[in-house]
């Protein structure tokens, strides 16, 4: 679904990308090769639709919280199986950090089943699990440690036992050639560096301590043992170790698949999950996807909801049934751009295998949506007028019009002449009309779609005289005056002309007195 | 028989006073070669003589076999087996296999791994680069091993002692000064700088100056200019990044505080250097005397 970054923005669509973002980097991976669903995808996008309801109804919503904290810590085995694929020698970090990904996966199957809650009997399916990685491993993982075990070598613990035996001799001849220093000189090394003070010894040193500087006042000098041995088990053992690595990357290797296929796993399931978290958040419902309606139920455009929400004030349902081409008219702050972004926002839900957060929902899988009112901040950039910014963006949006996209007018030729943008909404509204697409368009001009031949639609508007009475101290109070004042609904319009509220909202607002009375006289009188 | 210069009293010493009341210690030197290794070998030993499980890490790379700089002989870190290490997965020496605990923070050598060594093994130490870092490296050392922390400090690292509640141990020595005198005090230079005392509301003067960040020479210039016997207040000791006769003068015209204090316990003194070599037991008293401190000298056996 195609939404350039003005749309994106008044339609939510940011947001909503924002709120499915994957938390861990497999679910970047599996989102970054999916693109949303289109036309002819309708089965696809109502199936991962129906099981992210199902998922948010079985999981815990705490509980799926969890899983996706689970999720974020699974590290990521990949670097570590490309090299074992290619060949390269693994290093015992490398085997730890593999025993962390099976560990991470035991967590998350874990958090799993703490977040489902008891349901109808087909379960739905649990994490990706690494069993042959985990066997392969086994033998040298502790409480999370990996240690290279003499398990994984025939020769190791041999090797092992002859380097410690060296090790003892060795320690016993430095500590003899130590006890020699300390009778002649009755200085202890610290490790194997010692000075020795000329006040204190000026003699030789012992056999295996050597000078390693000298000065009229001491002489430095450090312990060394030669130990051919020691060295040599220390060889015999890197060539064991070595070796049992070796065998070790090989039986990784052969686990690669398996570890291949639950990452892509991991990167479904987190997908999925911001979907769950998000259902949860938002309940939606599981639409119908249609070719001839966008219609939706008491649905929620929650990034104005959220917005609201945190104003201290509640958000009103909509409902909207669109075939084809409609025009939305009704007063000043009655919700009219909020209901052109519902519609988008729902859309692209559809698109994006998201339960719409309305209670019933009949959507079309969409090729494109399209915004057009009010300057973007490209506009801005290319010096365009806000008239001319949305002239050029219905010539864009008329050239790749369909019956698969959706057009959302706000306002569109306000901010020219009323009468020659009047009429040439009505003609783009026609234009729309002929190419078969949807479109809503919200509109203050007066006999839009009676001209145009479409559905004329209204929000319901400000209850008979409920604002002339109310006395607003500040704007607070005035915004509160007028959402309980205001009736969001969207009905079929009434003939007539398309009522603005204006003057009673600019009352409301503030503005003198005397200029909202000057102004009505006017309006009366014309 | 000669007199008896066993070098196990200064390093018990030194031990006893890094550890007596914090579980970490860091060994931090006024240069580059001033035996700050030496020191770490000497109180690791003490431990091992103790039956004392010692967690160990570096903030700079530390036990590589020759100075990177100029090529010289540089003491190894032999592990003995128990020891709990973090170190840069790049340094982990893959004989005799160490057993992997954990993984934390990355630097320029790949994540920081922590490891109990499992048969005696001599490699290179290098913990994480940032000082958030090193904290956290520490405390899951701590967490790890449940003994005491010792960490082999960096010159110009420091700022990996802020907001810890570590015992901190200056070594100097003759790589950071050609006489004694000259070595004495950059010591005492360096104790001061580390040693700002904490803030005390009921000793601040009228004027109380805080100053974010590192407290550089432009700084230090407008204060000299500006807040003559104001409280100057930084963050810790190692925000201050002047030196010299500027920070002299600075201290001598403010009251100097900070809201992290560090807890210098020691210094110690190598009086071997690349150059020269200095009295040993003169020096270790010329830094005790400079700095207020209790020197060491742990390879000579020479405490003041």
């Amino acid at each position: 679904m195609i939404a350039d970054a003005a749309t994106a923005e008044r339609i939510g669509l940011d947001w909503l990308h924002a709120a499915l973002a994957p938390v861990g980097a497999f679910g970047r991976r599996h989102d970054e090769g999916r693109a949303p669903y289109g036309p002819g995808d309708e089965a696809r996008a109502q199936a991962e639709i129906a099981q992210v309801v199902a998922l948010a109804a079985r999981l815990d919503p705490e509980g799926v919280a969890r899983v996706r904290g689970a999720l974020r810590a699974v590290p990521e085995p990949g670097p570590v199986l490309a090299r074992t694929r290619a060949g390269d020698a693994l290093s015992d970090v490398d085997f730890y950090e593999l025993g962390r990904f099976v560990d991470a996966l035991d967590a998350l199957a874990r958090a799993w089943d703490g977040a489902l809650r008891p349901g109808p009997d087909d379960e739905p399916q649990r994490p990706p699990a690494v069993d042959g990685l985990r066997n392969v491993l086994a033998a040298g993982r502790e409480g999370g440690a990996f240690y290279l075990a003499d398990a994984f070598g025939p020769g190791l613990r041999a090797a092992r036992a002859a380097l410690a035996g060296a090790e003892a001799e060795y320690e016993a001849r430095r500590e003899a050639i130590a006890a020699r220093v300390r009778d002649a000189t009755g200085v202890d090394a610290v490790g194997d560096e010692f000075v020795v003070l000329r006040e204190v010894y000026d003699g030789p040193l012992p056999r295996g301590a050597y000078v390693v500087r000298e000065t009229p006042t001491y002489r430095t000098a450090v312990i060394r043992v030669l130990d051919p041995e020691r060295d040599a088990a220390l060889d015999r053992l890197a060539v064991e170790e070595e070796a049992a690595r070796r065998v070790l990357a090989e039986r990784v290797a052969r686990e690669s698949d398996a570890v291949a296929a639950a990452t892509r796993a991991l990167g479904a399931l987190d997908h999925t999950l911001a979907r769950v978290a998000f259902a949860q958040r938002w309940p939606g419902c599981v639409a119908t996807l249609a070719a001839d309606r966008i219609a939706f139920t008491e649905a929620t455009f929650p990034p104005l909801a959220e917005a609201l929400a945190t104003r201290g004030r509640r958000y009103t349902a909509l409902s909207l049934d669109l075939r084809g081409v409609a025009v939305l008219t009704g007063p000043n702050m009655g919700g009219k751009s909020a209901a052109l972004a519902a519609a988008g926002f729902l859309c692209a839900c559809a698109s994006l295998g998201v339960p719409p957060p309305a209670r019933t929902a009949s959507l079309h899988l969409l090729a494109r949506i399209d915004w057009i009112g009010g300057e973007a901040p490209e506009d801005r950039a290319r010096l365009l007028s806000s008239y001319a910014a949305e002239v050029v963006r219905a010539r864009e949006t008329l050239a790749a019009a369909s019956r698969h996209a959706l057009v959302l007018v706000d306002e569109f030729a306000r901010t020219t002449g009323p009468r020659d943008g009047r009429a040439l909404l009505i003609a783009f509204v026609e234009a729309l009309r002929e190419r078969g697409a949807f479109a809503l368009i919200a509109t203050h001009f007066d006999g839009v779609a009676q001209t145009a031949g479409v559905p004329h639609l209204q929000i319901a508007g400000l209850r008979a005289d409920a604002l002339d009475a109310v006395r607003a101290s500040d704007l607070d109070a005035a915004l509160d005056a007028i959402n309980a004042a205001m009736d969001y609904r969207i009905v079929e319009a009434a003939a007539g002309e398309a009522g603005s509220d204006a003057l009673a909202l600019a009352r409301l607002l503030g503005l003198d007195p005397r200029v909202v009375e000057r102004a009505r006289a006017l309006s009366e009188r014309a | 028989m000669p007199r008896s210069s066993t070098s196990t009293s200064a390093s018990e010493a030194l031990f006893a006073l890094a550890f007596a009341h914090a579980p970490s210690a860091i060994v931090v030197g006024t240069a580059k070669n001033v035996g700050k290794t030496t020191v770490f070998n000497a109180l690791r030993a003490v431990a091992l003589r103790r039956g004392i499980a010692l967690a160990v890490t570096s903030i700079g790379r530390d036990g590589e076999a020759a100075d990177a700089l100029d090529g010289e002989a540089k003491p190894r870190v032999r592990l003995t087996p128990g020891t709990l290490v973090a170190l840069a997965a790049g340094l982990v020496p893959r004989t005799p296999a160490l057993a992997i605990l954990g993984s934390g923070a990355e630097s320029a050598l790949g994540a920081t791994v922590f490891a109990r060594v499992v048969l005696p093994t001599t490699c290179e130490i290098a913990g994480p680069p940032t000082a958030a870092a090193m904290r956290a490296t520490i405390a899951r050392l701590r967490g790890l091993g449940g003994g005491p922390v010792l960490v082999d400090g960096a010159i110009d690292r420091i700022a990996a002692l802020a907001g810890g509640d570590d015992a901190v141990i200056v070594a100097t020595g003759a790589a950071s000064g050609a006489t004694i005198a000259r070595v004495a005090a950059v010591a005492a230079e360096t104790v001061a700088r580390l040693t700002i005392p904490g803030r005390d509301p009921r000793a601040e003067r009228a004027r109380v100056v805080y100053v974010a960040g590192a407290l550089d020479a432009a700084d230090a210039e407008l204060l000299l200019a500006d807040a003559r016997g104001a409280t100057v207040v930084i963050e810790d000791p190692t925000r201050i990044a002047v030196r010299g006769a500027l920070f002299a003068a600075l201290r001598d015209a403010v009251d100097l505080r900070c809201e992290r204090p560090l807890r210098v316990v020691a210094c110690t003194t190598s009086p071997v250097g690349r150059e020269r070599a200095l009295a040993p037991r003169a020096l270790v008293e010329a830094v005790a005397r400079a700095t207020g401190l209790p020197a060491f000298d742990v390879v000579a056996d020479l405490a003041a």
